[in-house]
């Protein structure tokens, strides 16, 4: 087994690059959006066979044994090619599988992690309902113990790769009298079990993305918790290092900084000067915001503790990127609106899927609002 | 520099080197010890009650603080030992400036250390090196750099001051405006145009005296404006001849604004400090003000502002001490700083005065003092919109041809 950890930086960051670039399907590059499975399988299939497909993963477990550090250089070089979200964003590998690392029971970790780092199964994320978004603690998804099994009722909303998946994993309500937080339970699914119901959900980029995934009288055996019962929430809020910083990563907005400079090569806009301050504003934007990205990137690599500061991260990136969107529409006129959505269009280039995509970063990974509470309560100890 | 705008995909990218963590955490602990002393230095509010009292009154500025900064060595802090100085770099220097920013230290230590004293260092006049620079570390001497002239853009290119050549050196003829430090200076570095380019030439104050004029600023500092009409200076006072000049007026320039940028960050910071102790405290519907999600959400966003102002300041403190920097990349960065502390300063010091209502309104509260500092060094050596230029112009301009 090749001790990836052990690579000197350099050399393992050119042998990441070398076979990204041999491997990587040319048509698949900068995605404006999560590809479905069937598009993007051959390239996982392909970091499967070369065992990267779970690099932070402990080497016992299949995984490349990556220190915080190298994961960097194996993402960095993934970002930098336009390699899919659908590896970086994938719920399998990147958190259902360490969250089974840190509270799986030893016959969980043996059983599924083979699996999910073969994408044998494919996971989705179970977490938001319809009264359960910001507030997710307050979700009602009850699951109740009958026999062997728990039986889950519920309705879980915007989960993204539903339709994809083969496997989800839930929060559910598991003791009513508790507190909201101290009485949910975290329980694996398969999504072939009788009673559930997956609807896909179009969004405002026209796409289905995410899903409704309705639960009724749905039975999963008891050995299908992690954590033990009404631990949920704790493993829910347990991913560290690496994976809490990779939605921060500056790496979509300056792809969206490179389309709009395609644009504005395209129709002569750097002639303009009140186009040219404000592309050099956001190109401003776009170098401090990686100046941030990367003081928590170092963070991570020396193996420190990420803090609720991390919401500065979330907010300037996902802000960073509508800006850059915003101002690419708006640059591009009623020219952008009518180009067909599609990266490869030789028409022009498409300001409008951009920007209807990035109206998602300010919501999904917690609401920039929400983020913006996080540090008045917890950095800045404001009164409540 | 170019690379990390201009075509990502080419660049090395942004991830994590094989840098020695071990020196760099050293380093951190080096730096941490420098701000502590500057902290005690500046402990208290007695500078920010000093540079309330020195408002409008002249020179403003007090040389027995001069003096014991000079004791501590952070007068020479970029100044090589040769020349009596500490030999430090720009990481050390801005750690010292952030600190007096927040203080509102009324003395022009970036002025006149860093962009007066690098004119001087980095020009090609060894025998006035080794003959003002122990005289600057010691604090007996402050120069001033007499720069910036009657146009409308901010450009230590242009100069219209002449050098005109005589047998034993040159007469000077000009206007140079905004002096900052030049009220107490002992001497002024003056950029003039000789026949072969720009030049520069140290005039001391003796000889510049009669054409000096003084204004102030917003933040009630007196600056000075100097009219040269045919000062003679012998030839052995030339600091730089052409094309050293430009050389050294660039890398003295950058380096000042990395500090403005620096001082203007420290005084946010402790804008922002008073205001949330301001928000904590002050009630009103019965609840203390910051309660409210309305200025908790506002409070949130000057932190974010300051947050990254102070990440890509470290990020081009490590960045401008690499030894084989290009001059465009530094000047680059240079103006990437001074664009972002300037803009997020504005908006923190305005947004305090807002949070803290009428009061924040009223001349006794110091929050007007940070706003005013932050006007005056905002516009000093060229405002944001004038460096985004600057940056587009350096690491930028493949995009635009």
């Amino acid at each position: 087994m090749q001790n990836w950890d052990a690579m000197n930086d350099d050399d393992f960051r050119m042998e990441v690059r070398r076979f990204i670039e041999q491997n990587y399907p040319e048509d698949l590059r900068f995605l404006a959006h999560r590809p479905r499975f069937n598009v993007i399988k051959p390239w996982l299939m392909l970091l499967v066979e070369k065992g990267w497909s779970a690099p932070h993963w402990p080497l016992q477990y299949g995984g490349m044994g990556l220190s915080p550090r190298k994961l960097l250089i194996f993402m960095d070089e993934q970002g930098r090619w336009g390699v899919a979200r659908q590896f970086l964003g994938e719920s399998g590998t990147v958190q259902l599988g360490p969250m089974l690392i840190r509270f799986g029971t030893e016959e969980q970790r043996q059983t599924l992690l083979p699996k999910i780092r073969t994408y044998e199964t494919i996971w989705c994320q179970g977490y938001s309902e319809p009264n359960a978004g910001s507030d997710l603690a307050s979700l009602t998804t009850e699951a109740v113990i009958d026999g062997d099994d728990f039986v889950i009722n519920g309705r879980k909303i915007w989960t993204s790769s539903a339709l994809d998946a083969t496997h989800m994993y839930l929060l559910a309500r598991t003791d009513k009298q508790a507190k909201k937080q101290q009485g949910i339970s975290f329980l694996l699914v398969d999504l072939a079990t009788p009673g559930i119901t997956i609807r896909g959900i179009k969004n405002i980029a026209g796409t289905t993305d995410y899903c409704e995934v309705t639960l009724d009288n749905v039975r999963t055996p008891r050995h299908n918790i992690v954590g033990g019962l009404n631990q949920g929430w704790t493993v829910s809020r347990s991913l560290m290092g690496f994976e809490r910083i990779n939605t921060g990563s500056p790496r979509r907005a300056e792809f969206a900084f490179k389309r709009l400079e395609a644009l504005a090569r395209e129709r002569g806009l750097f002639k303009d000067a009140g186009f040219l301050d404000r592309y050099t504003q956001l190109g401003l934007d776009l170098a401090d915001l990686k100046a941030v990205y990367m003081y928590f990137a170092d963070m991570v690599s020396r193996g420190e503790t990420l803090g609720p500061d991390l919401s500065v991260l979330q907010i300037l990136s996902s802000e960073t990127n509508q800006r850059i969107t915003e101002f690419m529409l708006e640059a591009s006129g009623d020219l952008g609106l009518t180009v067909s959505a599609g990266e490869d269009d030789n028409e022009g280039v498409d300001a409008l899927t951009p920007f209807l995509v990035m109206r998602a970063v300010t919501i999904g990974a917690g609401t920039a609002e929400i983020h913006r509470n996080i540090i008045a309560k917890r950095i800045l100890n404001l009164p409540a | 520099m170019t690379n990390k705008i201009v075509n990502a995909t080419d660049s090395p990218p942004p991830g994590v080197t094989d840098k020695d963590t071990e020196s760099s955490s050293e380093i951190r602990e080096q730096l941490a010890l420098l701000r502590d002393s500057a902290n005690r230095f500046t402990a208290g509010d007695a500078h920010i009650k000093r540079a309330r009292a020195l408002r409008g009154t002249r020179p403003g500025y007090d040389l027995d603080v001069w003096r014991k900064m000079a004791k501590l060595g952070w007068l020479g802090t970029l100044i090589p030992e040769r020349f009596g100085g500490v030999g430090l770099g720009c990481a050390e220097m801005a750690t010292i400036c952030e600190v007096l920013g927040r203080s509102l230290l009324p003395e022009p230590v970036t002025a006149a250390v860093v962009l007066a004293g690098g004119t001087l260092l980095y020009g090609d006049n060894e025998e006035l090196k080794s003959e003002l620079l122990p005289a600057l570390t010691k604090g007996q001497m402050i120069p001033a750099l007499a720069w910036r002239e009657n146009v409308h853009h901010c450009d230590f290119l242009a100069v219209d001051t002449r050098a005109e050549e005589t047998p034993h050196g040159v007469r000077i003829f000009g206007a140079k405006r905004l002096v900052v430090g030049g009220v107490f200076a002992d001497g002024f570095a003056v950029s003039a145009q000789s026949r072969s380019g720009i030049v520069l030439y140290w005039v001391p104050s003796a000889a510049a005296a009669p054409g000096l004029s003084f204004r102030v600023l917003p933040d009630g500092r007196a600056i000075a404006d100097l009219t040269l009409s045919g000062v003679e200076v012998p030839a052995s006072h030339r600091i730089a001849g052409p094309g050293a000049a430009i050389t050294a007026l660039a890398r003295a320039f950058d380096e000042a604004l990395i500090m403005t940028a620096a001082e203007l960050l420290g005084l946010s910071t402790k804008v922002f400090e008073i205001t949330l102790d301001y928000l904590r405290t002050r009630v009103q519907f019965d609840k203390p003000i910051g309660s409210f999600q309305a200025l908790q959400h506002r409070a949130a966003d000057l932190y974010i502002q300051q947050r990254m102002c102070r990440h890509a300041l470290d990020e081009i403190l490590s960045s401008v001490q690499k030894p084989d920097l290009h001059p465009d990349t530094r000047g680059a960065l240079a103006s990437r700083i001074k664009a972002r502390c300037s803009d997020a300063s504005l908006r923190i010091t305005r947004d305090a005065v807002q949070m803290h209502g009428a009061m924040g309104f009223a001349d006794e509260c110091d929050v007007g003092l940070f706003l005013k500092r932050a006007v005056t060094l905002s516009a000093w050596l060229g405002g944001a919109q004038v460096h985004r230029r600057r940056y587009a112009k350096l690491a930028l301009t493949e995009m635009a041809s």
